[in-house]
């Protein structure tokens, strides 16, 4: 069973982290690299492993049943993993790894390195606990573990004055947010009197109350804060340019989907699903779906400093995302739904690579050139060839374009929902004009004629290279098969969220 | 660096702060017997650090705190309390094997030396919470200056 080491291992790292940086620079971003290669092999074998079975594996913290002795419900913290969660498990560790890979070379003249790779170590831990948990207070845990690891490798740089106005924004506003979410459980610990979410969902269908509605709505409150939804997206447009670019990429890439996306698809199928009108909340998230879909890629076109234009861009991606989850709730059981969940997922993976491929890309440039304002930065391709390459692959992703892996997403979601509500796919195609229009305004820039600034630059070094050719490689490679990557894991990830009864029984038995 | 407390304090803090530090220990020490642990002992423990910073101005602090050290222990203690949590590993993560079968810390409940991995975790969160806030506070106190 390798499910603990998920956790083990990346904590150990983070723990052992100030004892190794003792050794010398060179020892402790070797180890940070070391690290994140083992948990990402970690996370591999336990995808294939639930990948393989197609069943859901429950590990009980100090036991070996969860439930009590005695009794017929669960008094333990137990871990649940089914194909979603280990396939946002083995998405978290890879870029991840990829990151950590990156700032070996990306990091090196700023300071305090060993208080970074912890934080990069700790910030890991987070996300990959809220992806396999299965008690609510164990997920608030490991969200404020994530949490409050970005706050400080946002204001990381805290030399710089929009490092810390960031880091002080997003801290204060989501603090807030994870007070909502802490609320929500309390609502829900006081009312049922359970916290193991498998229990809960069984406890909700019995007997579904008014206090559990409230506590659903300052969840989701909470998490669609976390993930960058329109009218609470502010923070992100700040946070993520603040941020040194290997942290934006993770943040953007993995945070605001693991602690928000994903986090309000498992509450709203697994735990919600029996006891609440998923029409109505499907059409809540379709709402705010569409409004950050709009708000986020329209923002993006005006923007004129790169990191900020990639950040708008991934709130309005969030927007597909939940979107799909949005359609996946409201057309619960049919056709429809199957499908927009399943883009869903799959657009999660997907803009998870292109976006932190993009960040990586912009974080370059910013070594090598000392600027991402856009206006001073025409025709980097004559001097920066491979990084040019990496930034067209990537934005010819994110909008879509056939060849690569963002077509396959966007066309789940495009189809779904045009059969669900043309009025929606019509948004969503809105969306993808804007977001077209915003990517091919930097490629001209990419591509123009060298300005002064940019004479004089040189493509980065391999440290920074590698990283970006991995995720341009694992890029091309899912837009070669892209329907068979969605028949084998992405419909069967769909069709494990939306089987509730499953999550249910993994852990409580025959009921 | 002149220091801004009187004697009065100074004195006071001389015998204050080895009191508090027992009384912190004790706190961590029957943390499976009584109301507190690792948490409340590690920051009592701490606030006998902070009376030290306070008293004795941060030029004495400076003296007596090392970096390097503080940060190593906290790594530590984390490293203690991820490492009782994996005693059990054969059955689970964070399964009780010092209790259910181990060579000590098994003796009657209510004694010093039961509860199994549960004394050790937290003589860990204490040496973490204490080292954490003091260099926490350290950090701040040095905090360059007031104005640029």
């Amino acid at each position: 069973m390798m499910l603990p080491y998920l956790i083990i291992v990346p904590l150990f790292g983070a723990f052992a982290t100030p004892l190794v940086g003792l050794a010398g620079k060179k020892a402790r971003e070797l180890w940070a690299v070391l690290i994140t290669a083992l948990t990402l092999g970690v996370a591999s074998e336990l995808f294939y492993t639930v990948w393989k079975s197609g069943e859901i594996m429950v590990y009980t913290l100090g036991g070996k049943n969860p439930l009590g002795q005695g009794v017929g419900f669960p008094i333990r913290i137990v871990w649940e993993v089914d194909l979603l969660s280990a396939l946002f498990a083995l998405m978290v560790t890879l870029i991840a790894f990829v990151a950590v890979l990156y700032s070996t070379e990306y990091m090196r003249h700023d300071t305090g390195l060993e208080k970074y790779y912890t934080l990069v170590l700790v910030l890991e831990v987070g996300m990959l606990g809220i992806a396999i948990t299965g008690d609510l207070f164990n997920f608030y845990v490991f969200l404020e573990i994530m949490s409050i690891a970005s706050y400080a490798l946002v204001a990381f740089r805290n030399d710089t004055w929009e490092g810390i106005e960031a880091g002080i924004k997003y801290m204060f506003t989501g603090s807030l947010a994870s007070a909502f979410i802490l609320l929500g459980i309390v609502l829900l610990y006081g009312q049922y009197g359970t916290l193991t979410m498998a229990y809960l969902a069984k406890m909700i269908a019995g007997n579904p109350t008014f206090t559990a509605k409230v506590a659903l709505g300052l969840l989701a409150g909470g998490l669609l804060f976390k993930s960058g939804a329109v009218p609470v997206h502010m923070w992100l447009a700040d946070a993520h340019p603040a941020a040194p670019s290997s942290i934006s990429a993770m943040l953007s890439g993995l945070v605001i989907k693991i602690g928000g996306t994903y986090a309000l698809a498992r509450l709203a199928f697994s735990v919600f699903g029996m006891g609440i009108s998923m029409k109505t909340v499907g059409w809540i998230i379709i709402f705010f779906a569409c409004a950050t879909l709009i708000v986020g890629n329209a923002m993006a076109i005006i923007q004129t400093d790169m990191k900020r234009l990639f950040a708008f861009s991934s709130v309005g991606q969030i927007g597909y995302i939940l979107l799909g989850i949005g359609i996946g709730l409201a057309a619960y059981g049919s056709d429809v739904g199957d499908v927009a969940l399943a883009g869903a997922i799959y657009h999660t993976v997907n803009h998870a690579l292109m976006k932190a491929l993009l960040f990586l890309v912009a974080g370059a440039v910013i070594h090598q050139l000392g600027t991402k304002n856009l206006n001073e930065l025409s025709g980097i391709a004559r001097r920066m060839p491979v990084t040019s390459f990496a930034f067209l692959v990537g934005a010819a992703a994110i909008i879509g374009l056939p060849p690569l892996n963002g077509f396959a997403s966007k066309w789940l979601i495009y189809e779904s929902s045009a059969l669900f509500n043309p009025f929606l796919a019509a948004i969503a195609i809105i969306g993808t004009a804007f977001c077209t229009a915003a990517y091919i305004r930097v490629l001209f820039t990419f591509f123009g004629r060298p300005s002064e600034r940019v004479v004089n630059a040189t493509e980065p070094g391999k440290a920074m290279l590698v990283p970006m050719l991995i995720l341009v490689l694992a890029i091309i490679i899912m837009g070669l098969f892209p329907w068979a990557i969605s028949e084998k894991v992405m419909i069967p990830a769909a069709k494990t969220l939306e089987n509730f009864s499953a999550y249910v029984t993994a852990v409580l038995g025959g009921v | 660096m002149k220091s801004d407390m009187g004697l009065i304090v100074k004195t006071t803090a001389r015998a204050t702060i080895p009191l508090i530090g027992i009384f912190g220990a004790y706190v961590v020490s029957h943390g499976h017997l009584t109301p507190g642990g690792g948490f409340q002992g590690g920051a009592t423990i701490a606030g006998a650090g902070i009376l030290f910073l306070i008293a004795f101005g941060l030029g004495e602090m400076k003296k007596r705190y090392n970096h390097h050290l503080y940060s190593a222990l906290e790594g530590l203690g984390g490293l203690a309390f991820l490492g009782a949590a994996m005693l059990g590993m054969g059955v689970a993560f964070f399964y009780n094997a010092l209790w259910q079968d181990g060579p000590f810390f098994n003796g009657q409940p209510g004694t010093l030396l039961s509860a199994g991995y549960l004394p050790i975790m937290n003589l860990a969160v204490g040496l973490k919470v204490f080292t954490g806030l003091v260099s926490a506070m350290a950090a701040i106190a040095a905090y360059r200056r007031w104005k640029e």
